[in-house]
């Protein structure tokens, strides 16, 4: 098993209870949606899985290994193998479509002739080839997300998390960006990706996790359950 | 770390201290200031140090001749002190070389027209002892003998300066105390408004993989950076007021000498740098471990 949640529970230091005794198995190769309501806890789970933050109690298992309990080297590995996208994209504005991927790379100190075969690469992939010189600020919001999409995809992460990648997106791009995932995806990447875009998640008809109020109420094939 | 992640680095940390451009400013500021002062001290020290361990192996006795002995007494009065116990040479100042000896001293005053034509210096035997331990001893058997009216040897001159010295060292040490603590401060709130203009950048890095030093480099560097720019700021204006206070020193205190600018330029360059390099590496660090949880 890939991902592995055992009896997870997330209090914060306020007192808000923001996971409770979350018990999930997602394995290699899935693409599953995770959603609920706003407050539902989707965004605390992400965090808890690329080990943004640490569970207070229960367990987060990632190829069998409980994260909690990695080495700084190991947390470095760790999300050196998971890709992250966020609803606000979070690019640096001033640079330019090859700075912000290349960006990446650097981070993991790669050297620049790879860097400059591998950022117009993954630029094609996402769609963007070409528009390497352009200012992120320059692109529209769909064209800003599939930077931050190949920024994290660059370094060929087992797993791609995506808290609300679609949030700020208008249908049209949304469903652009749902087939860049499922491209992804069938390169052998597995994602999860937190939503609360009902259309979608009846559109692909893939895995569904439910959270309400912090609790996994739900977890099937198919479509939106609440 | 891999070296070629250095052309990352570097120009990394130019560009946080350019975006900080005003705590940049301040904080190199603060560690030329600092350093100036520092060095300032360390030179005021080492060359009160020197002037004093120079009067200390010079003294010299005077034996000043009862103006009422004929000169034809004073070459058996020399013959007497050099046979005292410890005298290693005896040489006679007639007043009119004494007057020009203090006129050379006081730079170039012409002290005799100064005074109305009169000389009030009396004729004098300048006495050296084989070893400073016995000058006190050797000035005490002088003045016993007839002929000779006061005796001087600079007592309690040598000491003064050494508490002078003293005085110095520790206001200095006190000064260049706070002096560091501000500047490590200032370096310190620059480098954590690099961190938090950066935090983005920060935040991405950790996803992706970068390892801490990786991302704590360009910080330290911007620190260390910061330290090396104020030091070299505080040695130039350091070597450029030295230069100018010898030569205004050699023209108007002729019995105190400076130590001359080629035989310490490269010490101060090298202490100033040095402590340049830890206070901003130390400022770095503080503001790292406060405010850069990787």
């Amino acid at each position: 098993m890939l991902i592995k949640a055992i009896n997870v529970c997330k209090t914060y230091k306020n007192g808000l209870e923001a996971l409770k005794n979350i018990d999930l198995e997602i394995d290699s190769g899935e693409f599953v949606f995770l959603t609920g309501a706003s407050g539902a806890g989707k965004s605390t789970l992400i965090r808890l899985l690329f080990r943004e933050e640490l569970a207070t109690t229960g367990q987060v298992l990632i190829s069998g290994r409980n994260i909690a309990r990695l080495s700084q080297r190991e947390t470095v590995r760790l999300r050196r193998n998971t890709g992250v996208v966020f609803q606000d994209f979070r690019l640096m504005e001033r640079n330019t479509v090859f700075d912000n991927v290349a960006f990446a790379l650097k981070a993991v100190e790669r050297s620049w002739e790879e860097i400059k075969v591998r950022v117009p690469q993954v630029l094609e992939k996402v769609g963007l080839g070409g528009r390497e010189n352009e200012n992120v600020m320059h692109l529209s919001g769909g064209e800003q997300q599939r930077v931050a999409v190949a920024r994290a995809i660059i370094n060929h992460p087992l797993i791609l998390f995506a808290d609300e990648p679609t949030g700020d997106l208008d249908p049209n791009t949304s469903e652009e960006l749902m087939k860049l995932f499922e491209q992804i995806n069938k390169d052998g990447t597995t994602l999860l990706i937190a939503t609360h875009d009902k259309e979608i998640v009846n559109r692909m008809r893939r895995r569904v996790l439910t959270l309400h109020g912090g609790k996994l109420v739900g977890d099937i094939v198919g479509g939106w359950q609440l | 770390m891999r070296l070629y992640s250095f052309r990352y680095i570097i120009p990394q940390a130019f560009k946080s201290l350019k975006l900080n451009g005003w705590m940049t400013f301040a904080s190199i500021l603060t560690i030329s200031i600092t350093l100036f002062l520092c060095a300032i001290c360390w030179l005021l020290v080492i060359n009160i140090d020197s002037n004093a361990q120079q009067m200390e192996s010079d003294v010299r006795v005077s034996a000043y001749i009862d103006q009422t002995i004929s000169s034809e007494d004073y070459p058996a009065l020399q013959e007497q002190i050099e046979a005292i116990d410890g005298v290693d040479n005896v040489e006679f100042v007639s007043k009119d070389q004494g007057i020009s000896d203090l006129e050379k001293r006081f730079g170039g005053i012409d002290l005799k027209e100064t005074l109305g034509g009169n000389n009030p210096l009396p004729d004098r035997f300048s006495i050296s002892a084989t070893n400073k331990d016995v000058v006190s001893s050797v000035a005490k058997a002088v003045k016993k003998l007839d002929g000779v009216d006061t005796v001087r040897y600079g007592e309690g001159s040598v000491e003064k300066l050494f508490a002078l010295t003293d005085t110095f060292r520790k206001v200095g040490i006190t000064l260049i105390i706070l002096l560091g603590i501000a500047a490590v401060t200032l370096v310190a709130m620059t480098i954590r408004l690099t961190v938090f203009a950066r935090r983005k950048e920060i935040m991405v890095m950790k996803w992706v993989g970068a390892t801490n030093a990786f991302i704590r480099w360009p910080f330290l560097l911007e620190g260390v950076i910061l330290g090396v720019i104020g030091a070299f700021i505080a040695v130039v204006l350091v070597l450029i007021c030295y230069k100018y206070a010898g030569v205004y020193v050699a023209n108007t205190i002729s019995f105190v000498y400076l130590l001359e600018l080629s035989t310490i330029w490269l010490k101060v360059l090298g202490f100033a740098v040095l402590a340049g390099l830890i206070m901003g590496a130390f400022g770095s660090i503080i503001s790292l471990l406060k405010c850069l949880d990787v």
